[in-house]
């Protein structure tokens, strides 16, 4: 060990190998995955690039460091809770995340994890929650350490023509009379992020539990618009009745979700 | 491998030309080492403000500036790349010179390396308050500032090497070995990250994956060997004994650099079975290392009585190594996948990320600072050194202690019950927040205290600078205490 050039080799030689085994096989593996064909042939393809104004919200998540309290991964079955909690209603997977310019997986949850953020909530919820978690979100009412995201709206009063963009009352929230709250378009392009964030499509790699309706019959229930798996705004977090539960295709355990789906934040 | 003698033993002809080499090294180092000090106020300011959020998410709500997450990307950017970097620059470079005989290669060049990457870091906090951050944990900095930070680290990496290269001939030191490796660690890590995060980025959990390797060899191998480096130049030096073994030293460093380098990656995490796998493997076998590590430098101290002027030095250092030990220790436990299924995502792992930014890579710097920094100072005016106060020494460190284990106990209590709690899905993930903020709450006197002690630091590092710099002056002589040179 007195030999510079031997222990550079030394070092050259470890740092190698950890580089090509952490970057360049995960490189050579996955950066040329196709959108997937899925077992529950839904989406046609899976996944499908994002809306423009999620991509913005994309933008927004990185800037206001979202990431520092919220996961966006979905561990599998024996590692946690997260599948049992419902957040989501497979294991998170490499193919998810194709489209996505920023990939922030996160590894603290100081807030729920996010992977399936639009199976729970639509974009008007999620706005609800960034303009003031305390109030809106009454399964938490007073205790959540979320911030406020005040500053990414306007408060006006209402003119001739209140704004058809304007956050709409909630069970124990509503806007002061005479007032209205307009998200700015960065609130309205980070809700568009959230809202999309959904990865319910069954691949080869995440294949519905064995057993379940989803795994026999491959039901195009998964491929319902938002409007009718999320509970309507405002009520997110009521039970989601009618059409809602068969579209979550995690048929085996209706009833799981349906709890936990109340517990979600 | 032969073994050396003690490092750098003084020989009385050396003594004189010994203040000469340092002195060249003066202005850089000292410079690192304020510039660093700074930014860790600077850091624990922000990291207070972002505990507070934690308590009362309304307290300063009102702008996007400073929002919980900006506040937190621009504290931890502040902590790594204002404080642990330069650090351990400063320190690194201070010993390739001490052990190899030799002055600093290029000292202008490093400080204009150390100016422009204090100003780099600097821009790039600035630019995460103001929403310009890259989002990538550990590595915030967003991409226009990025280039800057590798430009300045390579002018000062290369004095480095150079100093490495103009070393006397003999046999090389661990302390050597360790400074080396981290010094070519980070370049080649941070350019990896650089081009594959903000230069190019990589498609999908790609950057992931890239993100998670950095901030694992960033901590455990850069930081790793930069701290280590340190302990094993002053436990010897300072308890007066030789180094206990060579050999279990360059295991410890094969393996840092082997094992240490694989992992990060959470169990669970949406890549490659095999990848999860070979992260889980490699950070349990850095218990390897660490064992190592633990048995040959208490082997080395066990019984020594060291002097009284080295002792506020080695009581650094020491509670460096040995939150090196646990911190250590417990990410490789948080690695089984029994443990991480609970432990993952909660406060656990924040408290071992803490414990390891401010009670290994803090103790340690602070350690060698604190023997470094008078003579250095010395060297430049001609005074002599020796000029810390005493009390104030041992309030940094009473407070550092308290602060790094109140922070360390109460997140670690936290993430625990967090994890467990959460295994129960019938246990609402809201209630379980609520539950552990007894934990969030008493790791708010962490910052508290690190930012207490510090301004201890910072008063003393003024005092020293400023005697030093009236005393070459006026050529008055004796500080408090004298010097006591050597082990």
């Amino acid at each position: 060990m007195n030999n510079g050039p031997v222990i550079f080799l030394g070092l050259f030689f470890s740092m190698a190998i950890s580089w090509v085994a952490f970057v360049l096989g995960p490189q050579a593996q996955l950066a040329g995955l196709q959108p997937a064909r899925t077992v529950a042939p839904v989406p046609a393809g899976y996944p499908n690039p994002r809306p423009g104004l999620a991509q913005q919200g994309e933008l927004v998540y990185r800037a206001s460091g979202c990431v520092y309290c919220h996961t966006e991964q979905v561990r599998p079955k024996e590692l946690g809770s997260d599948l049992a909690r419902g957040w989501g209603v497979r294991r998170s997977v490499a193919h998810d995340y194709i489209y996505d310019q920023i990939v922030l997986l996160g590894t603290q949850r100081l807030g729920p994890d996010l992977a399936n953020a639009g199976l729970r909530m639509d974009a008007m919820a999620v706005l609800l929650r960034l303009w003031d978690p305390r109030t809106v979100n009454h399964l938490d009412a007073g205790h959540s350490i979320m911030p406020a995201y005040k500053y990414l709206f306007d408060v006006r009063k209402i003119g001739r023509a209140p704004s058809p963009e304007a956050l709409v009352a909630a069970p124990n929230w509503a806007a002061p009379a005479g007032y209205e709250i307009v998200p700015r378009p960065a609130a309205r392009a980070l809700a568009a992020y959230v809202a999309n964030l959904r990865q319910e499509a069954y691949l080869f790699e995440a294949p519905p539990p064995p057993g379940s309706p989803a795994a026999n019959v491959l039901t195009t229930a998964t491929n319902a618009p938002a409007g009718e798996t999320n509970a309507p705004a405002g009520g997110t977090n009521g039970p989601a009745a009618g059409s809602g539960v068969p579209a979550l295709p995690g048929g085996t355990n209706v009833s799981a979700p349906q709890t936990t789906n109340a517990a979600v934040k | 491998m032969s073994v050396t003698a003690a490092p750098s033993p003084t020989p009385v002809a050396a003594a004189v030309s010994r203040t000469e080499r340092e002195a060249t090294g003066a202005v850089p180092i000292l410079g690192l080492f304020a510039g660093a000090a700074v930014w860790l106020l600077l850091a624990l300011l922000l990291a207070l403000l972002c505990s507070l959020k934690l308590h009362d998410p309304a307290f300063l709500a009102s702008g996007p500036m400073f929002t919980y997450g900006r506040v937190h990307a621009a504290a931890e950017a502040a902590l790594l790349y204002g404080f642990g970097v330069p650090a351990a620059l400063g320190v690194g470079l201070w010993l390739l010179c001490r052990l190899g005989r030799t002055r600093l290669a290029g000292p202008v060049v490093a400080a204009v390396g150390a100016l422009g990457w204090n100003a780099a870091v600097a821009a790039g906090v600035w630019a995460i308050l103001r929403g310009g951050g890259s989002g990538y944990e550990a590595f915030e900095m967003p991409g226009a500032v990025a280039p800057l930070l590798l430009l300045s680290y390579v002018l000062m990496g290369i004095c480095g090497v150079l100093t490495f290269r103009q070393r006397e001939a003999g046999a090389l030191y661990p302390s050597q070995w360790f400074v080396f490796g981290a010094l070519f660690w980070f370049a080649w890590i941070f350019s990896t990250a650089a081009l594959l995060l903000l230069g190019s980025p990589a498609r999908g959990v790609l950057q992931a994956s890239v993100n998670w390797w950095y901030e694992h060899n960033l901590e455990t191998v850069f930081f790793g060997l930069a701290g280590l480096a340190p302990i094993f130049y002053f436990v010897p030096k300072l308890t007066g004994r030789p180094l206990h073994s060579y050999d279990q030293a360059a295991l410890a460093f094969w393996m840092l650099v082997l094992a240490g380098s694989w992992g990060g990656i959470p169990g669970g995490a949406p890549l490659p079975a095999w990848l999860v796998s070979v992260s889980l493997v490699g950070t349990v076998l850095t218990i390897i290392p660490i064992a190592a590590v633990a048995m040959n430098l208490y082997r080395t101290m066990a019984g020594a009585r060291p002097a009284a002027e080295a002792r506020a030095c080695l009581r650094f250092t020491g509670a460096g190594l040995f939150f090196w030990v646990i911190a250590g220790a417990q990410q490789a436990a948080g690695a089984l996948p029994p443990v991480g299924a609970l432990t993952d995502f909660t406060l656990f792992t924040t408290a071992q990320r803490d414990l390891f930014r401010y009670g290994f890579v803090g103790m340690t710097m602070f350690g060698a600072i604190y023997y470094i920094a008078p003579r250095l100072a010395a060297a430049k005016s001609g005074a002599p050194d020796g000029l810390w106060k005493g009390w104030l020494t041992q309030w940094h460190f009473g407070l550092m202690l308290a602060g790094v284990a109140a922070g360390y106990v109460s997140l670690l209590a936290g993430g625990v019950w967090q994890g467990v709690e959460l295994q129960n899905p019938a246990q609402a993930f809201a209630a379980v927040m609520r539950g552990s903020m007894m934990g969030l709450r008493l790791s708010l006197l962490e910052p508290w205290l690190l930012t207490l002690g510090l301004i201890a630091f910072l008063l003393n590092f003024a005092l020293l600078l400023n005697g030093c710099r009236a005393g070459g002056r006026r050529e008055k002589p004796g500080g408090p205490r004298p010097r006591k040179e050597g082990a």
